[in-house]
């Protein structure tokens, strides 16, 4: 399969001392459905902020289809385009990511930055607001929407410019069940229709509904293990060096159980 | 996982009394701020849904409204007797009615701004001294007539006839000048009074950063609310100004991080959809029959204000 992404040894730290990524090396290939797990502070969205050109790695290399993706290659414009045109992030907070006036306004920012024609713009827009459901908040403006609706906005904003690998950050992060359900059911139509998904979360049970290859990052912030979502939720051990599950206790009647827990929907009980 | 409380969490608090004077408990400087920011919250709340109503006068292109708008304070500007301006009042009255707005929502701000900048400074104007003319009501009378730097005092101090036409024509424009502003403002969502400004020739990337503002002072003024009544819900009895002050200067600090973090974030979001330095927004171009009708309502009524003075008397 064709890589679209390639991340060559990158090192990241902020203020050149805290150190948050070492030695990563990740291909990511066309239509790949790609999870990247760790517990908080391991990395994940600064690995994704790196392979959306918004930070630059210390060491390494970042390349998009081949040509590296660097602050002198996004100068170019027309790298900077098809770059931009390619690659949609998805913020884990939609408030910062929601910045025009209205939802209509929002949706098409990003096709008329990119050059894309008016017209144009506005058939994608109405298009997606059908798509995802939300025609109904055209005209309202961003900061009256719910947490759910921003982040049904968020992801319409960015599908508008046709991206073909599609970055989120924490998709569940502050949604409530509902919104869960359409997020994790969007990204799964994504990948079936052919986008590139990467996504960042510490939630094993999205892993086990989106079946993904899945990195885990570790608390020394480098890659600890590459597998598929069956390889790396059965092995609890693992989970637990890395913190992605823990040792919970809680009743059930008057019976108190201890178990391995997680939001994991396998949930395992049992007496230990 | 298992966690060992500490001793006190597991025990009934022992009666706490508070150490207070007889003073009331008084945190001003809190409740001021929590009462100034959730009203800024509410009020950028309801204006931002404003322009979502299905109403005629909200559906207007703002091109063609902020036109209009613009057309009408300038007759209102040029007329200069009591009866247009009796008129414009009239014609502003039924754009309230047909916008659906309430005008008991807003009388009381249309009247107070009303009142102090179109009656208040005008009053000396009332009296012969500023606008000689004939005496209606006397106020204080001088053994004789008398020069005070450019003024001439006059022997009899009173309010003209030409005195109160000037006031109250002057009076009558500012309210209709506020009354209008406050309609379009009413009437119109931020994002639609931002478009009207491209009348202007106001470049995209200011428009955007009013946006980016607007929006901001949105989310800043909720963290602020947040983070005081986090503080109101800890603190009890009266501080001292000086444990405040070290309170307060936290919270600033920790209000300007957050919206250092804020901004930040936000420019990535731009850049990662394409922003490049420059900004391209949307066209309006739309124009309806409503628009239209709208522009020449209001032509039609500007000049019916002007031409009204016509049969009014001018001073």
């Amino acid at each position: 399969m064709e890589k679209i992404l390639e991340l060559k040894n990158i090192g990241y730290a902020y203020f050149g001392k805290n150190e948050a990524l070492r030695n990563i090396d990740i291909d990511i290939h066309k239509g790949e459905l790609l999870c990247i797990m760790g517990q908080n502070g391991s990395g994940k969205s600064t690995l994704l902020n790196i392979m959306n050109g918004l930070i630059f790695p210390d060491s390494g290399n970042v390349f998009f289809h081949g040509k590296e993706v660097s602050e002198k290659s996004l100068r170019e414009s027309a790298f900077n385009a098809s770059f931009r045109q390619n690659t949609a992030f998805i913020f884990q907070n939609s408030d910062v990511q929601l910045f025009c006036s209205t939802v209509f306004e929002e949706l098409m920012f990003a096709p008329l930055q990119l050059g894309i024609m008016q017209e144009e713009a506005e058939h994608r827009a109405i298009e997606m607001l059908r798509s995802i459901g939300i025609e109904h908040l055209k005209n309202r403006s961003v900061i009256s929407l719910s947490g759910g609706e921003k982040k049904k906005v968020a992801i319409a904003s960015v599908l508008t410019i046709n991206p073909e690998i599609i970055l989120v950050d924490e998709p569940l992060a502050g949604l409530d069940p509902k919104s869960q359900t359409f997020v994790i059911e969007l990204l799964l139509a994504l990948n079936r229709a052919g986008k590139t998904v990467v996504f960042t979360t510490h939630h094993l049970d999205l892993v086990d509904h989106l079946q993904p290859r899945v990195i885990v990052l570790s608390e020394d912030h480098t890659i600890s293990k590459t597998g598929t979502a069956e390889e790396i939720l059965n092995d609890e051990d693992f989970l637990v060096s890395v913190n992605l599950i823990h040792e919970h206790t809680h009743k059930h009647g008057d019976e108190v159980h201890k178990h391995y827990h997680s939001h994991y929907v396998f949930h395992k009980h049992g007496k230990h | 996982m298992s966690i060992e409380f500490p001793a006190f969490l597991t025990e009934p608090n022992p009666a706490v009394k508070p150490v207070t004077n007889r003073r009331k408990n008084r945190m001003p400087f809190l409740d001021k701020t929590l009462k100034t920011v959730a009203g800024t919250v509410k009020t950028m709340y309801v204006h931002s849904e404003t322009g979502a109503r299905d109403k005629v006068l909200f559906r207007i292109n703002p091109l063609a409204k902020f036109f209009s708008f613009i057309f009408l304070i300038v007759s209102i500007s040029l007329a200069h007797s009591i009866e247009s301006q009796l008129l414009a009042s009239g014609i502003i009255l039924i754009f309230y009615l047909i916008s659906g707005i309430s005008y008991r929502y807003v009388y009381k701000k249309i009247l107070v701004l009303s009142v102090v900048f179109g009656l208040l400074i005008f009053l000396p104007a009332l009296l012969n001294v500023i606008t000689p003319g004939k005496i209606i009501h006397p106020l204080f009378h001088f053994e004789k007539e008398s020069q005070w730097w450019i003024y001439r005092i006059p022997q009899t101090i009173g309010i003209t006839e030409e005195g109160t036409y000037v006031v109250t024509r002057l009076f009558l424009r500012v309210l209709n000048s506020i009354s209008l502003a406050l309609l379009y403002v009413y009437s119109s969502s931020f994002a639609q009074i931002v478009k009207g400004m491209k009348v202007f020739f106001i470049p995209n990337t200011f428009l955007m950063i009013m946006t980016l503002a607007y929006k901001f002072i949105f989310i800043l003024s909720k963290t602020i609310e947040e983070a005081y009544l986090a503080l109101r819900s800890r603190l009890v009895g009266n501080v001292k100004d000086k444990n405040i002050r070290s309170i307060i200067s936290g919270r600033v600090f920790f209000i300007f991080k957050k919206s250092k973090s804020h901004y930040e974030q936000t420019y990535a979001a731009m850049i990662s959809r394409g922003y490049t330095g420059k900004i391209t927004l949307r066209r309006t171009r739309q124009f309806w029959l409503r628009d239209l009708i709208t522009l020449l309502t209001a032509l039609i009524a500007g000049f019916a204000i002007i031409f009204m003075q016509q049969y009014g008397k001018n001073s």
